[in-house]
């Protein structure tokens, strides 16, 4: 009976005999296999599996009575399942392999014959493209996470519209002035739950809430003349409820915010560089994935999240929209009308690019597709900086919209 | 910005460079290994023709450690180094630098996050750098990459974090190697006091047969932080 040790390198694998010495190798590296199929096999040994013609060669260079020293458990069980005469120890302190691993180079140069300073290279280029790939497959199934946390924050944003517009309502009742003197939605929370009774709104204290110096002159002004009826600890108690909670939603949100950001640093920091992470995450949220994303082409993207106004264009030969919600991009909403779609068609198509280098490839290149977006859109600011002329029809009066309060999102 | 003016190798470490400025004040410095590129928004100097990248001591243990007086120094030009806890690669990019394109780092990361910018900031860069996206607690996960070393330098602030090194020193570190290790006793045990935990993993180090050659502290550039130097016998 003999021990004998199982000694793997990224090239080849070895058994080797109690000294540390290479009694039979098995090149896992030819000439005629590609750089990935490579990195597959180095990946599947990781996950502590052997491809069949390794488990063979083990087979034949180990006899019955020898015990066979493997260093990764998981690797061990695999060959003792898959062998069912071996006799496998699972062991760390092997000094034979320690010995092997300190001759490394030398030992594959005799039996492969790449010389060190290639296998550095090698090695540096397999990790590269493995640690890449390992890095991918962690953040791809975060897609779907990040998904569902945009959808979750457009489900919070509702809320807080909701409990502010039903808090305004309700504390209007006791001091109706302060609804057009506060409009940050938030403020209007942290006035009703922390001081509560007009009567007790002092600067300082307004103050101390973040509320700007004019700002809090008005509301104490405000409140000493107030229109609005008495109201008790008991009705306050009420509304403070509702008013806790919305700010409570705030501070849920901004974690959420947060969170999204962190996690499309990992999913698709391409198109997190190019557009930010909330309009990227609710890219992916729209397409389903960022594999999906990463397969739609830029006209797809393009109009994402103006899926009805595609449809009435298409049945019925309406105006075919220019911009889904990259229309939240401010490179978009920022610019004259009539160089939005330009604009709009240049930034869905970066947007596809670097949704397909961060679905397949993993690097980052965002910064390079930001500068040419930045000179395609400069271009065309300098060649359509005029509105086009209609002449056939009269231009049309502008909608006076009704302005928006607190939320600009 | 004050202008650079000398340079000068470090007494006792080779590749390690102190640049003086024009207002008198010194720092440390390596020789970039990719010319022109930053990895943690460092300065970056021109003497000589050479480029240089300033070396922090709050945001690099190891040039904390050198600033306080580190008397051994098996980090040298042309050996092979196991690094556990890479991060972003603030210190391996240095240590990347000293060991010039002989050496090699075998640099070891668990986080996907952080390895994502040790890729794209350091790894792809630097051919002496193989990224390793391991748990260092596992060092059987990666004993098919990472051949013998002469140098273990270990950061990796966990509890129990002087028994994963000695397992991974096991595996791989030379006869006579060397262990440098970071201690952060705050991520270790925060109920005791500093002293404490670092006698605790230095008595580890002992007992698993790594000789404790040399200790210190590394305030002011990191509070509650010991670096210990330790050798296989």
């Amino acid at each position: 009976m003999a021990k004998k040790y199982l000694f793997i390198t990224p090239l080849a694998v070895y058994i080797l005999d109690e000294h540390g010495e290479p009694i039979a190798f098995y090149k896992l590296y030819r000439d005629s296999m590609s750089r990935e199929e490579h990195v597959r096999l180095l990946y599947d040994m990781e996950q502590g599996r052997l491809s069949e013609k390794i488990l063979e060669f083990i087979a034949s260079n180990i006899k019955k009575e020898d015990e066979l020293v493997v260093e990764d458990n998981d690797l061990g069980r695999f060959i003792s399942n898959n062998l069912k005469d071996a006799r496998v120890e699972s062991a760390t302190r092997g000094d034979a392999i320690l010995k092997a691993r300190e001759n490394l180079t030398s030992i594959i140069e005799k039996t492969v014959g790449v010389k060190p300073q290639e296998y550095y290279s090698l090695v540096h280029e397999l990790m590269l493209q493995l640690t890449r790939l390992k890095v991918k497959e962690v953040a791809e199934k975060r897609d779907l996470f990040v998904a569902q946390a945009i959808n979750a924050l457009d489900d919070v944003n509702k809320t807080i519209n909701l409990f502010a517009s039903r808090v305004r309502e309700w504390y209007s009742l006791h001091f109706p002035e302060l609804d057009e003197l506060v409009e940050e939605h938030e403020d209007y929370f942290k006035v009703v739950s922390n001081i509560g009774f007009r009567s007790k709104m002092t600067k300082e204290r307004l103050k101390e809430l973040g509320i700007k110096d004019d700002v809090a002159e008005k509301i104490v002004k405000a409140a000493q003349s107030s229109m609005g009826a008495d109201l008790t600890e008991f009705d306050l108690e009420a509304i403070r409820l509702i008013s806790d909670t919305g700010l409570r939603l705030y501070s849920i949100r901004r974690s959420l915010e947060k969170y999204i950001d962190e996690a499309m640093y990992e999913v698709a920091p391409n198109i997190r560089g190019l557009v930010g992470s909330l309009l990227g995450a609710r890219l992916i949220a729209l397409a389903g994935g960022l594999d999906k994303l990463a397969k739609l082409p830029a006209s797809t993207i393009q109009v994402l999240g103006a899926e009805k106004a595609l449809f009435r264009a298409l049945r019925y030969g309406a105006k075919p929209p220019k911009h889904g919600v990259i229309f939240q991009h401010p490179l978009i909403h920022r610019s004259p009308k009539w160089q939005r779609g330009k604009i709009a068609r240049a930034l869905a198509a970066k947007l596809a690019i670097a949704a397909r280098i961060d679905a397949f490839s993993g690097e980052y290149r965002a910064d390079e597709l930001r500068e040419d977006l930045e000179k395609r859109v400069e271009e065309i600011k300098t060649l359509y900086a005029k509105p086009p002329v209609k002449p056939e029809r009269a231009v049309k009066a502008k909608k006076g919209g009704k302005k928006f309060r607190g939320e600009k999102r | 910005m004050i202008r650079a003016l000398r340079v000068r190798e470090h007494e006792a470490f080779p590749q390690v460079y102190v640049v003086e400025f024009e207002d008198g004040s010194e720092r440390l410095a390596t020789v970039n290994m990719a010319p022109g590129i930053k990895v943690y928004g460092e300065q970056l100097v021109n003497i000589g023709g050479k480029e240089y990248r300033i070396w922090n001591p709050y945001r690099s243990k190891l040039a904390g450690a050198i600033l306080k007086g580190l008397k051994t120094n098996p980090i040298k030009p042309g050996i092979k180094v196991l690094y556990l806890g890479v991060a972003s690669g603030t210190t391996p990019s240095h240590v990347s630098d000293i060991l010039g394109p002989s050496g090699i780092l075998y640099g070891v990361e668990f986080a996907p996050r952080v390895m994502r910018e040790f890729i794209e900031k350091v790894a792809a860069y630097r051919t002496n750098v193989v990224p390793l996206l391991a748990d260092a607690r596992f060092p059987s996960k990666y004993a098919h990459i990472v051949e013998a070393v002469d140098v273990i330098y270990a950061d990796i602030a966990q509890p129990f974090q002087s028994k994963y090194v000695a397992d991974n020193a096991d595996m791989f570190l030379k006869k006579g190697g060397w262990i440098m290790m970071a201690i952060k006793a705050m991520s270790i045990d925060v109920t005791k006091a500093p002293s404490e935990t670092y006698k605790r993993e230095m008595n580890e180090l002992e007992q698993r047969g790594y000789k404790v050659r040399e200790a210190l502290h590394l305030e002011p550039y990191d509070e509650a932080h010991a670096f210990v130097v330790a050798q296989k016998t």
